[in-house]
């Protein structure tokens, strides 16, 4: 007996070593997690580049600013403790908690002059300067203290800062930020292995409550197919947003998962060259409005997961005008408007659409009832870096379907050389009201304003909200069921 | 019975193509809905009384799409093998005519040179190139076959041309456009029929894998290629939308590489003494 004992030692206790961490692993809630996102970043700077995907993989994870959206779209403290404003808003002061950045080093009132004053510099590359723009003057009156002195009054300046363009970097480690992020988060970068996986490790010197789950990792998975695959196979705990909505109902019917049905801030559009005859005649906008039943392209493209929406606004917010019944679907209404605007016989024109399923589908949707009133759009699919150079830059288009994700972005309708190149005073004037409003239901009026108008001059064909498809195994929760801002806060997510 | 239907590659090869030729020709005249029109909340049903072969992702009637899928494939293989006949049996006829001369070597390399590349690479250039659609896969198919025919002629051409009776023809002072329209061109015809039946099946094929890439035959133009692509999202929950399409490719691949082996044996000049 002792000889086979002694013998079997040293494998026995290999074993054990391995065997006995385990079991109380097994008795505790699961502590590791592995969330599949259907596109990977290109990068991890959320101050590099405007991709969802970057602010899904870091936002409120590795990289943190002063105040951060929380899961209704709210603005809460985050680096920041505590601020106030002067009486005419012009100066905010912002209390910093005591924090460290992953590598150690403490967040100073100095980090917050050096990321604002980066963003904002010629060279940055920051997808929302706009959110610098108003800063006359940074100041570091205490290493704990910021304060921040505005040019002019603008109403939205706290919930820019909220955005992950606005995240706090130091100046020792933002050079790696792209591939080596170093941040402030619960959550440390550990690899990436591009073209499929980046592991985050818990940062336990974080200033937070301790999140529950100790490691994650992030999976890339793009075809929808091989999504749904995943969730069943069970190589993802959770997809944050599925791309296979016809799938919604096979993976309902498995009692392994959860599936919820939430909104992004995806306001999906048909886009038109408003600048191009014929579609500079409001009466031509007018009769595709009518001829685009926009509930029906939601069932088709998006299996009706999605919102319909009458404006170029999220339901998600305060501000938000249902104007879906303005325009009702109306034919013959529509052949009138068009024969009005010189066109009683419709006119050919194309449709240029981006690869995301929810375009290409809508797209055909929309051609076939164009048909009905006599316009003959004939489709031509383009891959992103074409879309993006003919489309988007060059203008080079008559119709396109993209989904406009960022939030609150009705600024769009303001600006002077967009591509829908459109132009309206009032929606300009109303919208510098939204920045100088002193008061919140001034400011909602202003952007109610803009919706009216933009829907009464049909600036564009106004489809529906892209939905999020949150599919997770059953016991883990705290998974974001809505996207006011692309993010996966980790520090929220627990097994029960 | 005439001994060509009893060749058992030839007759199932023609009782397939008739099927297929029949179902385009039907789309011509009759569907029993309209292929491109949309009924979304009837969308993704299986076969029934009204729809036979169920409908689409859209509520489209799918019987209906691939009878007019057929008639597209079919254009597609005419059109595509047509340029590749003219082009390539004159090109190879004109570079067997000038044999080794430098001439002879600039068409044949030049083709070469087209032949070098995968023809579905070469159609997916062209398509980059001059924008997606059933006109320009077409084009593209076509090109890639020129070089297929032209070595095809030029190899025959040149044994013809070696006969002892094109030379007398030729010492009897007849031009050589009299050979190679009188001599030529009648000696290899069958060849090019069966070589022709074999690219007609390349040329369908190619033009599925296009357009279920995306970038061949566009939407609402049915293509049993995209509807193919578009099935793919649906294989878990409605099978049917695969199973149609890609039945009818593979019928139509099947029926003429089969007319092609019962046409080579049929026309080979060595059966006939037989």
């Amino acid at each position: 007996m002792m000889i086979s004992i002694h013998r079997l030692a040293g494998p026995a206790i290999l074993a054990l070593g391995l065997a006995l961490p385990a079991l109380p692993v097994a008795a505790q809630p699961r502590d590791t997690l592995t969330l599949c996102q259907t596109l990977e970043p290109p990068i991890l700077d959320p101050s590099g580049g405007a991709a969802a995907a970057i602010r899904e993989v870091t936002y409120g994870n590795i990289f943190e600013g002063l105040v951060a959206y929380d899961r209704d779209g709210k603005v809460v403290p985050a680096l920041a403790r505590e601020w106030t404003t002067s009486a005419d808003g012009l100066v905010w002061q912002f209390r910093l908690r005591p924090a460290q950045f992953h590598d150690g080093s403490a967040v100073t009132a100095a980090d917050v002059k050096f990321s604002f004053e980066r963003a904002v510099a010629p060279d940055s590359k920051n997808a929302q300067k706009w959110i610098f723009e108003p800063i006359a003057a940074i100041t570091t009156p205490a290493p704990d203290l910021v304060e921040i002195t505005l040019k002019s009054f603008t109403a939205d300046f706290l919930e820019g800062l909220a955005m992950g363009d606005a995240t706090i970097f130091s100046a020792a480690s933002v050079g790696k930020a792209a591939t080596e992020p170093v941040g402030t988060g619960p959550y440390r970068f550990v690899r990436w292995q591009r073209g499929d996986r980046l592991l985050l490790e818990r940062n336990d010197s974080w200033w937070g409550a301790k999140p529950a789950v100790k490691s994650v990792t992030f999976r890339f998975i793009s075809d929808p197919q091989a999504q749904v695959s995943a969730l069943l196979a069970g190589d993802c705990d959770a997809h944050t947003n599925l791309g296979a909505h016809e799938a919604v109902a096979q993976l309902r019917a498995d009692p392994r998962l959860a599936v919820t049905i939430g909104r992004t801030e995806g306001e999906t559009i048909v886009a038109i060259n408003n600048a191009k005859a014929p579609f500079s005649d409001l009466r031509v906008r007018q009769a595709m409005a009518m001829a685009v039943d926009r509930r029906l392209v939601n069932e088709g493209a998006v299996s009706g997961l999605g919102t319909p929406i009458g404006s170029h606004f999220s339901p998600n917010h305060p501000a938000y005008l249902d104007l879906t019944a303005e325009r009702p679907v109306d034919l013959a209404k529509a052949r009138a408007l068009l024969a009005a605007a010189g066109y009683p016989n419709g006119f050919a024109t194309t449709l240029r659409l981006p690869p995301p399923a929810y375009a290409r589908r809508s797209g055909e949707i929309v051609a076939a009832m164009l048909g009905q009133i006599g316009i003959r759009a004939t489709i031509e699919p383009l891959e992103w870096p074409q879309w993006l150079e003919r489309v988007f830059r060059n203008k080079d288009f008559d119709m396109t379907i993209v989904a406009h994700v960022e939030p609150l972005d009705v600024n769009i309708y303001t600006r002077d050389n967009y591509y829908f190149g459109y132009q309206s005073p009032v929606v300009k004037e109303a919208y510098a009201r939204t920045k100088t409003a002193r008061s919140e239901t001034e400011r909602l009026e202003a952007f109610r304003t803009i919706q009216r108008q933009i829907t009464e001059d049909q600036a564009n064909l106004f489809l529906f909200m892209l939905p999020k498809i949150t599919v997770a195994r059953k016991g883990l929760t705290g998974l974001w069921p809505n996207w006011p801002v692309p993010a996966n806060p980790l520090a929220e997510l627990r097994w029960e | 019975m005439n001994p060509a239907w009893r060749h058992p590659s030839f007759g199932v090869g023609a009782v397939l193509m008739a099927l297929v030729v029949g179902a385009a020709l039907l789309s011509l005249v009759w569907t029993p809905h309209d292929p491109t029109a949309m009924r979304i909340m009837a969308r993704l049903r299986p076969p029934s009384a009204d729809h036979w072969l169920g409908t689409d992702q859209f509520g489209r009637d799918i019987a209906s799409m691939v009878l007019v899928g057929a008639r597209n494939a079919l254009l597609v293989g005419l059109v595509a093998v047509g340029i590749g006949l003219v082009f390539g049996v004159a090109l190879g006829m004109f570079a067997a005519l000038y044999r080794g001369r430098l001439i002879d070597e600039a068409v044949m390399r030049g083709l070469d040179f087209v032949f070098a590349f995968p023809a579905v690479l070469t159609a997916i250039l062209i398509l980059t190139w001059f924008g997606p659609g059933l006109v320009n896969a077409v084009v593209a198919i076509g090109i890639f076959n020129i070089p297929v025919f032209a070595r095809q002629a030029r190899g025959a051409t040149l044994q013809v041309l070696a006969l002892d009776y094109i030379r007398a023809a030729r010492l009897a002072g007849l031009s050589r456009g009299a050979v190679m329209r009188r001599h030529i061109v009648p000696n290899i015809t069958g060849l090019m029929i069966v070589q022709g039946s074999t690219q007609f099946a390349f040329a369908i094929l190619a033009e599925a894998s296009l357009s279920y890439l995306g970038i061949g035959t566009q939407p609402p133009n049915p293509s049993w290629g995209r509807m193919l692509n578009d099935a793919q999202t649906y294989l878990a929950t409605a099978p049917h939308l695969a199973l149609v399409p890609g039945l009818a490719i593979a019928i139509t691949v099947l029926a003429f590489n089969l007319l092609g082996d019962g046409l080579r044996d049929l026309l080979d000049p060595r059966m006939k003494e037989r």
